[in-house]
């Protein structure tokens, strides 16, 4: 439809510009991770972004959607951009092709495209590599400063494109520590630990260990925290989520962490470790995937936090924000339906006979 | 109804203001109209009066094509209570009363006074009330509406009907919130004719035995208020209180104003009436007071005419029937991309600038190329859920749009769609672009239509099952009397072959023709009436 009634203003804003905002307040994130784990993590963003505009306009084509203003809306990019920075620094090039193809054709537009999907595009393309691939996926690099072989820009091209390095060094040189040991995440490290009998203040003393989480994650977290607030104060997400989302991990992880604290970790490490700030402010506030109502929001948040603590504990896999999300996707439906707000003039809704049921 | 906390928002505020959901900050672009003082154009060439320029029933003409009249002659009556008075809004000849495209979104025609105007703008004999104080009820109520005085709010509703409940009201609200962007009309009244006002509420408050007045207006409008507390001081008004509430649109729909002012909502169902509240607008207030200290009735308003493409803007004294192209000529304005009557939130688009002001019209935007409804492709919604967060009623907008561009009409109900208020503020936010009350509009009007339409079809069955059953019926009656007739016959035959067998023949033949008669002239009455059931059943559909 045309513009036929009123109203007649508008504000400035549009998807097009709320895309590239969400895309330019992970700058700093993405700037801290080149930063420690080198020019890999460029590479696969580039490679994710061309792949995510060519699947679009491939799909759009087949579809008989205009391509252009469609393409231009920025949505693929972020899809593209968001799943790139979650994915390992030298992951061979066709899996994040592959990953990031499979975001957009069926997390998107299987569903109806832009607006119509229930689970959050990154996410499952995430989710698909991380189970079909979990030894690449789980394979990170120690951050520069404690890696015995930092990688150059040659060194991550010539990895991700053919699987060898440039020189002599091996891939599995370079992904060692100083220590000798294959380096993880942190959180990684700490549940590899667990697993063979240590506690946690043992497992923390490891060098990988450091401040609020992790060498290197912290600086990492705190950036994408940065970008997060910069978009809350500008107001392209809400700031129900994000919160939520951490209140929610502390929610779970405070009363474990004072029950044992020798087995659970403490909720600034949770806070601050993995993906945790990419997930509350970036991943979890995707518009279409997340709850629309006001309680929803709140629900939304706290469930991804919590059940991203109940995975990393005692779950199979080191860091969870991935399934936490598309499990509360999973859930929205039914969130937004049971909190739908009480409009102007009528009365509660528990009051109203079968206001919830159908 | 919950009652929120109330939170001094403004220090100017006399009286407690309590928080509303959503709304937004448009740009009010309000400067450009509220610098200048009140003016007055030179009268048009001819005055285009829309004889349904008011809710309810249009007015009955009393005058014809070559009358002459005065300055607030009555040219139409009343049809019926819900209607109103409309006079000449200056002295002239009436040329024609024909149909004219009227002040619509749809461009429709409608039938209009055309008058011509002799330039001397002659009043007729007014009849000012002398002693207010000694008028009962009933009598300033008959003023009211002998002055063909209706809401100048914008829904032109008859201000007698609104005026007619008095019982259990406790309080005045008088709207000035004038929260729409670029109207300064509201404004601009209460500050240099704000005595007046003043006077009209307080005429108001006495038909409710001295009611409580508050007068409800945004914190943007800072030389009224100071008008408005001067005047009260100087008239000695102790019964006027200022409910200062922050700009925020739109505060100034009735609903959201209620609840600024006293933190109540208005029942699903029910009307302001029903918390014991009144609320005119301050336009209607100075109506009622021209109309009975100065006997004058309703004939020109106040408009706003702005907008990019206005040239001389601001605040004008405009006959009713004036056509918008002469506005445009006497101002000296460029022709505007897009001619809007009311605001740009919930104003609408004229489809000719020859239309005549109406009663509601309180301001005329002449907008440049750009700088208005930017007709941008809307895009898939997002969710992102903005609409949510500026609806006034807490409503879910996107939910809302998504059924009703589904045509899941009773989905959209289940929502509360006819609890929206149309006031846009959804559509003003959307990062896609997309038209959302125009989708309201549109699943309102279809769900409308739909009941009508079933009501219809309801008839339609019930008169179709009630000829069904009158023809069974008649059929079966008719067989009884052939039946009858015919053991008539046999009777008679049978009597008659005991007499005399001559006889008997004679007996039996007259007895046929008897029962023929009788079975013809059945006939014939029933195919009447089934012939009248079908021209009955075609007239009603």
């Amino acid at each position: 439809m045309g513009l036929l009634s009123s109203p007649f203003a508008k504000k400035t804003n549009s998807v097009t510009r709320m895309m590239l905002w969400v895309i330019g307040a992970t700058v700093p994130g993405l700037l801290v991770m080149i930063y420690f784990f080198g020019f890999g993590v460029l590479i696969n963003l580039l490679i994710a972004c061309a792949t995510a505009l060519v699947t679009e306009a491939f799909v759009l084509k087949l579809r008989q959607r205009p391509i252009v203003p469609i393409l231009w809306d920025g949505s693929a990019l972020v899809t593209a951009w968001l799943l790139a920075l979650a994915l390992p620094p030298l992951l061979p090039w066709w899996m994040t092709v592959l990953g990031t193809s499979f975001a957009i054709i069926f997390a998107k537009h299987v569903y109806g495209g832009l607006g119509n999907n229930i689970f959050n595009p990154a996410m499952v393309g995430y989710v698909l590599l991380l189970i079909s691939f979990p030894l690449e996926m789980t394979t990170w690099l120690p951050p520069q400063s404690l890696a015995e072989n930092p990688v150059g820009l040659i060194e991550a091209v010539s990895i991700i494109f053919t699987g060898a390095a440039s020189n002599e060094a091996t891939i599995d040189m370079l992904k060692q520590g100083v220590d000798g040991y294959t380096m993880a995440t942190p959180l990684d490290h700490i549940k590899t630990e667990l697993a063979q009998g240590y506690r946690i203040p043992e497992a923390e003393t490891a060098p990988i260990i450091k401040g609020l989480s992790g060498a290197g994650w912290q600086w990492v977290n705190l950036a994408f925290l940065a970008g997060g607030l910069a978009l809350m104060f500008k107001k392209v997400i809400g700031w129900q989520i994000p919160i939520a989302v951490l209140l929610g991990m502390g929610l779970v992880s405070l009363p474990l962490f004072f029950a044992n604290s020798d087995y659970y970790l403490f909720p600034m490490f949770h806070g601050f470790a993995g993906a945790t700030m990419l997930g509350a402010f970036f991943i979890a506030t995707d518009p279409v995937t997340a709850s629309t109502t006001p309680k929803g929001r709140w629900i939304f948040g706290l469930g991804i936090g919590a059940i991203t603590v109940l995975i990393r504990t005692f779950g199979g896999y080191p860091d969870a924000i991935a399934f936490a999300v598309l499990l509360m996707n999973m859930a929205v439906p039914m969130i937004d339906y049971y909190t739908k707000p009480r409009t102007y003039g009528h009365a509660d809704k528990k009051h109203k006979a079968g206001g919830g049921a159908k | 109804m919950e009652h929120s906390n109330p939170t001094p928002k403004s220090r100017a505020s006399e009286i407690p203001i309590y928080e509303i959901p959503g709304g937004i900050h448009p740009e009010e672009h309000k400067t450009r109209s509220n610098q200048a003082d009140i003016r007055s154009l030179p009268l048009a060439d001819e005055l285009v009066i829309n004889l349904k320029g008011q809710a309810g029933n249009r007015s009955l003409p009393v005058v014809k094509a070559g009358d002459t009249v005065l300055k607030g002659q009555v040219i139409a009556e009343c049809d019926g209570i819900f209607s109103a008075y409309q006079h000449a809004p200056t002295s002239g000849e009436v040329i024609a009363i024909e149909n004219r495209t009227i002040a619509h979104p749809s461009g429709l025609d409608d039938l209009c006074v055309v008058l011509k105007p002799d330039g001397k703008d002659q009043w007729c004999e007014l009849s000012p009330v002398t002693h207010l104080e000694d008028m009962d009820r009933e009598a300033v109520l008959a003023q009211i509406f002998e002055k063909g005085v209706v809401g100048l709010g914008g829904a032109s509703f008859p201000s007698h009907i609104k005026l007619k409940q008095h019982e259990g009201i406790h309080t005045l609200i008088i709207n000035a919130a004038e929260c729409e962007p670029y109207i300064t009309c509201d404004d601009k009244l209460l500050q240099e004719h704000t005595k007046d006002v003043l006077l009209g509420a307080e005429i108001i408050s006495k038909l409710y035995q001295d009611i409580d007045i508050i007068i409800g207006i945004e914190d943007n409008k800072p030389q009224a208020i100071d008008a408005i507390k001067q005047a009260r001081q100087e008239l000695g008004l102790s019964n006027i209180k200022l409910g200062v509430v922050p700009t925020k649109y739109p505060s100034g729909g009735e609903k959201q104003l209620i609840q600024l002012l006293t933190g109540k909502e208005v029942p699903h169902g029910k009307l302001p009436a029903d918390l014991g509240l009144v609320m005119h607008n301050v336009g209607t207030c100075y109506a009622i007071q021209q109309a009975l200290t100065e006997g004058k009735p309703l004939v020109e308003r106040l408009v706003t005419l702005t907008g990019d493409n206005c040239k001389e803007p601001g605040n004008y004294w405009i006959p009713f029937g004036t056509p918008v192209e002469h506005l445009i000529q006497a101002t000296n304005s460029e022709t505007p991309k897009r001619l809007i009557m009311g605001g740009p939130m919930m104003g609408y688009e004229l489809p000719s600038a020859e239309v005549g002001i109406v009663k509601a019209t309180n301001c005329i935007i002449m907008s440049a190329d750009g700088e208005l409804g930017m007709d941008q492709t809307a895009l898939p919604c997002i969710r992102c859920g903005a609409c949510m967060d500026a609806c006034p009623a807490s409503l879910l907008p996107q939910q809302l749009y998504w059924h009703a561009q589904a045509d899941e009409f009773d989905k959209a109900e289940e929502y509360d769609l006819f609890d929206c208020i149309e006031c846009g503020a959804c559509a003003y936010v959307c990062p896609s672009h997309i038209p959302l009350v125009q989708h309201y509009r549109y699943a309102k009007s279809t769900i409308r239509n739909n009941r009508v339409e079933k009501i219809k079809a309801e008839k339609a069955r019930e008169r179709y099952e009630a000829r069904q059953e009158r023809l069974e019926r008649v059929k079966r009656e008719k067989a009884e009397r052939h039946r009858k007739a015919a053991e008539a016959r046999k009777k008679a035959a049978e009597e008659a072959g005991k007499k005399d067998p001559k006889k008997a023949a004679v007996q039996a033949a007259l007895a046929r023709v008897k029962a023929k008669k009788e079975a013809q002239q059945s006939d014939t009455n029933e195919a009447d009436q089934s012939k009248a059931d079908d021209n009955n059943s075609e007239g009603n559909n």
